[in-house]
C-alpha cells in the first residue's frame, strides 16, 4: 500500500559465540522488501533464514548492521521496545508452536489485542470485530470456538496466519509455513497467504526450501551460508 | 485477565482441585484455631474473664487456684504492697453436685469476699448475686434459676446454691462453673467437710490503686513477698498448667499447614508454567511484555487463594454456629481475616519460583521449537 519499503536490512551481520568458536548466521545482508511486496527467501538447512526473520521482527538484535521496519529503525531498540514492536508492527508466523491449546481458534486471534495487559472497551470491540472478518477470511467461521488440538493441520496454520494479521502489521515473517504439510495443502496455504497479503497490501517473507512456492511470490532471494544472492 | 481467565474455564477441573485442596486446608486451618481457642477458654476462661486484674498464688502452687494457700502472713504482705488498692480473698475448689433428679457431676465454686472486685465481666443472662446461696455459673452447663445442690459427706445436709446469672466462657479446668460470695463456699465446703476449721484463701485478687498498673502492681507484691507469685490476668491465665502445652501443640499443627498450602500452589503453578512454557514463549515472541504474563500468573494465583479461602470460611461457618461435641467454636472474624490475609501473601509468595521462570522466558525461543534447527 504504502510506497516506502517494508522492511530496509543494510550490512546486517549475527555471530554466535559457541565454546570458542565464531558462527557467522547473517553476513553483510542487505535486503529491501517494499510496502507490498511478497519475497520468498530460500536456501538450504543452517543458512541464516530463521535469524534473518528473527532480526526483522525484533526477535533478535543484529550484531551489526541496520534494520529498518515500516520506517521505523529497530537496530538500536531496547528489549522492551522491541516487545513493543513485534506486539504493533510485525506478524509472525513460526515454524513450530504457533497457536496457544487452551485457547480457542477465535481466542488465538483475539488474545493479540488483550497482550497490552488492559485495553478499552472500544478497542476490544474492534478485536472481535477485525477476528471474525479473519477467520471468515481464512474459511475458519465454524472452527472459531475450537480448540487447536480438534484442528487439522492446514486449519492450524490457517489459524496462525489469522493471528499473524491481526495487528495490521507492516511486515509478517512466514518460517517455513508449509514444512509440516504435504504439497498439495501447502500450495493451498501459501496461496492463501499471498491472497491475503494482496488484498491487504501487506508485505511478507516466505522463508522456504521448496522451490515450488516461489512462484506465488513477487521475488525470490536467495540465501547460503548468511549470505543473501539476488 | 483474558488469558489467566481463559485458560482456568479451560481447566476447570484442575483449577477447581487446587480451590477444593485449598478449601480444605483453610476450613482445617480456623477449624483447629476455634479448637485451640475454644479449648484454652474452658481451660482458663474462668480466670480470664473475671474481673480482678491481679491475682496473687502462693509460690509453690505452680498456678493453679487449688493448689495455692495463702497463710495471714503472706496476705498481709500482699495487702501492704505498694500500688495494691483494693484486694479480696479468693478461694476455689471443685465438688460434686446434683441438680435436680440428674446425676451427679463436678463443679468448680470460686467463692470471694469481695462480689465487686471478683466477678464474671459480662453476664448473658439474669443478674449477679445479692445473698448467700446465688451464684453466677458457666453458660451452657447451668440454667438460670437451677437450684445446684453440693453433695456433701454421708449423713450431712447437702449445701444448695442458686444459679441467677450466666456467662460465656467461664469454666476453668473444663468443668462447670459457679462464681460465688465466700459464705456459699464456706457452706459447700463444710457439707463436704464438717470438721474443717479455720479456711485459708488460695489466692488475693488484687486491683492496683488510682495510678498504678497491673504489671507494676504484680512486680511490686512479687518483690516484697518472696512466697507470692502475682500475676496479671492474662498472665495468670497464659501461666496455667496445660495452657502453653496446647499453644505449643497447636503451633506445630499451624507451622505444618503454613508449610503445605503454599507448597500445594507454589508446586500446582510451577508444574503448569513449565507445562505451558512453550505457550508463554509464543505470547512473549507475538509482543507479550514480561510482566503482563506476570501478571496473569499472579492473578491466578490470587483467584485461586481467594476461591480456595471463601471455600474453607464457607465451610467453617456453619460448623462454627453449632460447636462440636461439648466445645463451642466461635467464628473470630480477626481469626480468619489474619489467616486469610497470611495464606494470600504465602500462596502470591509460593509463585516465585513461578514467576521467575515467567520473566526468565527468552522470545526468541519460539523461532526453534521442538524439532526445528
Ligand atoms: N542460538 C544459536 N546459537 C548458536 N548458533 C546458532 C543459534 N541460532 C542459529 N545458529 C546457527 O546459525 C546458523 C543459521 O541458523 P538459522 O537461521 O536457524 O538457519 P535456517 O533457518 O536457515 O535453517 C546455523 O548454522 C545455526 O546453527
Ligand atoms: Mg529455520
Amino acid at each position: 500500500m504504502s510506497s516506502s519499503p517494508a522492511l530496509r536490512m543494510e550490512g546486517v551481520r549475527k555471530t554466535y559465540q559457541v565454546a570458542d568458536e565464531e558462527i557467522v548466521a547473517l553476513d553483510r545482508a542487505d535486503l529491501v522488501v517494499g510496502g507490498d511486496e511478497i519475497v520468498a527467501l530460500i536456501g538450504p538447512s543452517g543458512s541464516g533464514k530463521t535469524t534473518l526473520c528473527s532480526i526483522a521482527g525484533g526477535l533478535l538484535t543484529a550484531s551489526q548492521g541496520t534494520v529498518v521496519v515500516g520506517g521505523n529503525d529497530i537496530s538500536d531498540y531496547t528489549s522492551r521496545q522491541l516487545t513493543d514492536f513485534r506486539r504493533t508492527s510485525v506478524g509472525f508466523v513460526f515454524q513450530s508452536v504457533n497457536l496457544v491449546p487452551f485457547l480457542t481458534a477465535r481466542e488465538n486471534l483475539l488474545v493479540v489485542s488483550e497482550l497490552v495487559g488492559r485495553g478499552g472497551r472500544r478497542r476490544r470491540k474492534d478485536a472481535v470485530a477485525r477476528t471474525a472478518e479473519l477467520l471468515d477470511e481464512l474459511g475458519l467461521a465454524d472452527r472459531a470456538d475450537n480448540l487447536p488440538a480438534q484442528l487439522s493441520g492446514g486449519q492450524r496454520q490457517r489459524v496462525a496466519i489469522g493471528r499473524a494479521l491481526m495487528n495490521g502489521p507492516d511486515l509478517v515473517l512466514f518460517d517455513e509455513p508449509t514444512s509440516a504439510l504435504d504439497s498439495q495443502l501447502g500450495d493451498q496455504v501459501v496461496k492463501l497467504i499471498r491472497d491475503e497479503m494482496k488484498d491487504r497490501g501487506t508485505a511478507a517473507i516466505i522463508v522456504t526450501h521448496d522451490d515450488r512456492i516461489t512462484h506465488y511470490a513477487d521475488r525470490t532471494v536467495r540465501i547460503e551460508d548468511g549470505r543473501i544472492s539476488a | 485477565m483474558f488469558l489467566a481467565l481463559r485458560e482456568m474455564r479451560r481447566a476447570v477441573v484442575r483449577f477447581g482441585l487446587l480451590v477444593a485442596a485449598i478449601g480444605l486446608l483453610v476450613f482445617l486451618i480456623l477449624f483447629q484455631q476455634a479448637l485451640q481457642d475454644g479449648l484454652l477458654t474452658s481451660f482458663v476462661g474462668a480466670i480470664r474473664n473475671q474481673s480482678a486484674p491481679v491475682l496473687v498464688y502462693s509460690v509453690d502452687a505452680q498456678r493453679t487456684l487449688q493448689g495455692s494457700t495463702i497463710p495471714p502472713e503472706l496476705e498481709r504482705q500482699v495487702r501492704g504492697a505498694e500500688g495494691v488498692g483494693r484486694s479480696a480473698r479468693l478461694n476455689q475448689s471443685t465438688f460434686t453436685i446434683r441438680i435436680g433428679e440428674e446425676g451427679d457431676s463436678d463443679a468448680a465454686i470460686i467463692g470471694t469476699d469481695d462480689q465487686e472486685l471478683v466477678r464474671p465481666t459480662t453476664l448473658t443472662a439474669g443478674r449477679r448475686p445479692e445473698r448467700e446461696g446465688e451464684a453466677v455459673g458457666s453458660d451452657g452447663d447451668f440454667r438460670l434459676g437451677a437450684r445446684v445442690a453440693v453433695v456433701g459427706s454421708p449423713g450431712v445436709r447437702p449445701a444448695e446454691v442458686t444459679v441467677v446469672g450466666l456467662a460465656e466462657d467461664l469454666q476453668l479446668s473444663v468443668t462447670p462453673t459457679l462464681f460465688t460470695d465466700l459464705d456459699t463456699f464456706r457452706a459447700a465446703s463444710m457439707a463436704v467437710n464438717p470438721g474443717a476449721t479455720a479456711m485459708l484463701p488460695n489466692a488475693i485478687a488484687v486491683a492496683p490503686a488510682d495510678g498504678a498498673s497491673a504489671e507494676r502492681v504484680a512486680a511490686s507484691i512479687n518483690s516484697v513477698a518472696p512466697d507470692a507469685d502475682a500475676l496479671t490476668r492474662g498472665d495468670a491465665a497464659d501461666n496455667s498448667p496445660g495452657v502453653a502445652q496446647v499453644r505449643q501443640s497447636f503451633q506445630v499443627i499451624f507451622l505444618l499447614y503454613g508449610l503445605v498450602v503454599p507448597l500445594l500452589t507454589g508446586l500446582f503453578f510451577l508444574i503448569i508454567t513449565l507445562q505451558k512454557a512453550g505457550s508463554l514463549t509464543l505470547l512473549r515472541a507475538i509482543g507479550a511484555r514480561a510482566s503482563v504474563l506476570a501478571g496473569s500468573l499472579l492473578l491466578q494465583v490470587g483467584i485461586v487463594m481467594g476461591l480456595g479461602l471463601a471455600v474453607g470460611v464457607g465451610l467453617f461457618y456453619p460448623l462454627s454456629r453449632t460447636g462440636v461435641g461439648g466445645l463451642s467454636l466461635r467464628f473470630d472474624a480477626t481469626a480468619v481475616l489474619a489467616w486469610s490475609a497470611l495464606l494470600l501473601g504465602l500462596g502470591l509468595l509460593s509463585a516465585l519460583a513461578s514467576l521467575r521462570r515467567v520473566l526468565r522466558i527468552d522470545p526468541i525461543e519460539a523461532t526453534s521449537g521442538p524439532g526445528v534447527r
